[in-house]
């Protein structure tokens, strides 16, 4: 007897689970119908009665638009901004089904997928990702995107830097949503412990850095600098700050850069002078060197501001500031940062290009309701200049840093993009560590070098 | 009568094709299909939306040998491989005899707490292990109270310290699950054979050697090609404990072929593909060779 009801439990589970992954395969309905737990519906009250919805067919001539984003403290309430801005200025009848994603590398991959396989059904008519991936999806997939080149929008009220991203052959595919220029953000208390203020680290120099950085970890044992080890976006950063990019005519650009190989020197002596901590990977970066307390400074794309102010005890003792450079003078750059793209299969890309346009276009009230919910930081300089813009931040003791940051990206130098930014990346990563653990200068970076013209067939 | 007798056979073995049929057609699709269209991929390049024939054919085969970070990460697997397996089946051998011993009280529960690790699954006690050899984590604190360690150490920002970290997790997650076949094996080998050698005067060392090793071969054999098979695809460990790092000093092949496939976003299917299929080759022909040395059984 107990074996029968065994069995039978057994072939019930079997017969249960082989439906359920059959279901998952069968028609177009994968992602978006059963995502459901985490649709945000920031359009009409029946958010309920669309679930079974599938997100390749919803559109078709209605007045709905589906996306896919990722945080639901950041860029979703932005979209949720955008979408009651549009719907109570331009369309009542407007409605935008967020798909909400647990991270950006999802998007990614499901835009991998359809590209690799050819069919698009199943993405929704709108991608929020993040802009180094672009190039390379219009590289791989080229009937992946439709460009928004005759989208109503000044594209001169842009970052320019932030556009050349997404500017691809001249032509425009995104939307750009948040910003990611660079700050240098301090704890002055401890600054001036060390008898600095933050105006002596405004236009300072590398070398001068580290000498504060040195006195700084001396006299409170707080490094001035982190960054995650494995994925290190410092030497990017502070190349850009230099005017130069690690690629040159689509070449990889590294030994014979003289810039990065001074730069490369100076993360060395950082690290060796205790200025610089490097982290073994990005939890480590976040939760142990920010939320840890191990810090005096942060530098990164100004997206890293939400984890400075988990640490609720240091309110009031940070303030931000334009980075270092190796001659001295401020430096600017921008790290990170996504942008929207309309996919091709959109079935309504007028309503689409409208939407974007009339709200990430340049729409104060977007752009505030996604700076006041979201803490999403323009790119669009007109809308910077808004009230909600100028308020002092209280964190960072009552400084209007939003503002700043908005006038900062301004500054961004725009550099070469490549499609292989993230494989350049991870290989320059590892000769930083391989030049730590005492390999030669050159000889480090002739192997990164060679690596990434091995990847890019060259 | 016999006429009638041929159709029962003939129903038997209808009925059992019938029985075959779903798994088999399962597999087919499911396993062997796959298998086909990888071996198809392995010989094409370009973006995964538009791919071609490669020029020459064998492109990516022959790439992967100019290919410094992947000849790296067949040095780190054989390094886990040549280090960890060996460690690994001793110590379950010893355990599984230790087990095995009829006075040994409380049995039941030693044996649960050895195979205990292997019920762990693969991610979990990766990030487990990673928390505990952090550089603010439980190892570095135990290591500076007992005085072992002045300040803490950075194991898996290290390439040495990270790969025996790896090797470490293995052992510790493997061994419990080898053991279980070991003490099998012992428990099928006849008491009377040890007192025979107790009569004729062998002691515990010479009946280990003489009696326990030679008729647990099979299962030696056995143990031994699937951890050489297991630690040739490492993946899990690589990707959670250390993600390759620092500086690629513990990716393994595996971790490789899915970075070049889905992990960095580059979507290089058609040279991921081949090294998949050089692993495939290096598990066949190592395993070919342990069955050749080892089983001496025909």
């Amino acid at each position: 007897m107990k074996k029968k009801v065994l069995s039978l439990m057994l072939a019930t589970a079997m017969v249960a689970s082989m439906t359920a992954g059959c279901g998952g395969n069968n028609g177009g309905t994968t992602d978006a119908g059963t995502t459901d737990a985490g649709t945000t519906d920031a359009g009409t009250t029946d958010a309920g009665t669309e679930t079974g919805s599938d997100a390749g067919e919803s559109t078709g001539g209605s007045n709905k638009l589906t996306v896919y984003a990722w945080d639901a403290n950041f860029n979703i309430p932005a979209l949720q901004a955008a979408a009651d801005d549009y719907k109570a200025n331009v369309d009542p009848d407007f409605e935008l089904e967020i798909i909400e994603q647990s991270q950006s590398s999802d998007i990614e991959d499901a835009i991998t997928l359809a590209g690799s396989a050819g069919d698009y059904s199943n993405l929704p008519d709108i991608v929020l990702f993040q802009d180094h991936w672009i190039q390379r999806y219009v590289a791989d997939y080229p009937d992946a995107f439709v460009d928004v080149d005759d989208a109503e929008v000044d594209w001169s009220d842009f970052s320019q830097e932030k556009l050349s991203y997404s500017t691809i052959n001249g032509k425009h595919y995104g939307f750009p949503v948040d910003n990611g220029t660079v700050i240098f953000a301090y704890r002055v208390d401890l600054l001036e412990q060390a008898g600095y203020t933050i105006d002596d680290m405004t236009g300072i120099s590398w070398a001068d850095f580290i000498e504060v950085g040195e006195k700084v970890y001396n006299t409170t044992g707080k490094y001035l600098l982190s960054m995650d080890g494995d994925g290190n976006d410092l030497i990017y950063m502070m190349l850009q700050a230099e005017g130069e990019s690690q690629f040159k005519d689509g070449k990889p650009y590294i030994t014979e850069n003289e810039k990065l190989v001074e730069i490369m020197g100076v993360i060395n002596e950082m690290i060796s002078r205790n200025v610089l901590y490097l982290a073994n990977d990005w939890s480590d970066y976040v939760d142990q060197t920010i939320l840890g307390d191990m810090v005096a400074g942060v530098m990164n794309g100004n997206w890293i501001i939400p984890s400075i102010q988990q640490v609720t005890e240091n309110s009031g003792k940070w303030e931000i500031t334009s980075m270092p450079t190796l001659e001295g003078g401020e430096g600017y750059a921008s790290n990170g940062g996504s942008s929207l793209y309309i996919t091709s299969n959109c079935q309504n890309v007028d309503l689409a290009k409208k939407f974007l346009s009339y709200t990430f276009g340049g729409s104060s009230v977007t752009y505030d309701g996604a700076l006041k919910n979201g803490g999403v930081i323009t790119t669009c300089i007109s809308a910077g200049e808004s009230d909600v813009y100028n308020e002092g931040v209280e964190y960072f003791n009552n400084t209007p840093i939003y503002a700043q940051i908005v006038e900062m990206g301004s500054h961004v130098p725009v550099v070469e993009q490549s499609d292989y930014h993230y494989t350049c990346r991870t290989q320059i990563a590892a000769a930083v560590i391989n030049i730590k653990d005492g390999m030669d200068v050159m000889e480090a970076l002739q192997a990164a070098e060679d690596q990434l013209n091995f990847e890019m067939g060259n | 009568m016999k006429n009638k007798k041929r159709t029962v056979t003939a129903k038997q073995h209808a009925a059992g094709w019938i029985y075959l049929a779903p798994a088999t057609l399962l597999i087919a699709v499911m396993s062997f299909w796959p298998i086909i269209q990888a071996i198809i991929t392995s010989f094409k390049t370009g973006s995964s939306a538009n791919m071609q024939w490669a020029e020459p054919i064998i492109y990516n085969y022959k790439r992967m040998f100019q290919d410094q970070l992947f000849l790296r990460s067949v040095g780190n697997t054989f390094l886990y491989l040549l280090v960890e397996v060996p460690i690994m089946l001793v110590l379950a051998m010893l355990l599984a005899q230790i087990l095995n011993n009829k006075d040994l009280k409380f049995k039941g529960f030693f044996r649960t707490c050895v195979f205990l690790p292997c019920a762990t699954s693969l991610v979990s006690y990766s990030l487990i292990f990673k928390s505990l050899f952090a550089t603010q984590g439980l190892m570095n604190s135990i290591l500076i109270k007992l005085g072992i360690l002045e300040t803490n150490y950075n194991f898996l920002g290290n390439a040495a310290s990270a790969k025996a970290i790896i090797i470490i997790a293995l052992i510790w997650r493997w061994t419990g699950y080898n053991m279980v076949f070991f003490l099998a094996g012992l428990q099928n080998i006849e008491y009377s054979v040890y007192e025979a050698a107790k009569i004729d005067g062998a002691n515990s060392w010479q009946t280990f050697w003489r009696i326990t090793v030679p008729l647990l071969k099979p299962t030696i054999v056995m143990t031994a090609i699937m951890s050489i098979n297991g630690t040739l695809q490492l993946f899990d460990e690589s990707v959670n404990l250390t993600n390759g790092g620092p500086a690629n000093s513990t990716i393994t092949m595996s971790h490789y072929v899915y970075n070049n496939s889905f992990g960095t976003g580059v979507a290089n299917f058609g040279y991921a593909s081949a090294m998949a299929f050089f692993i495939f080759i290096l598990v066949a022909v190592l395993s070919a060779i342990n069955m050749k040395v080892g089983d001496k059984r025909d």
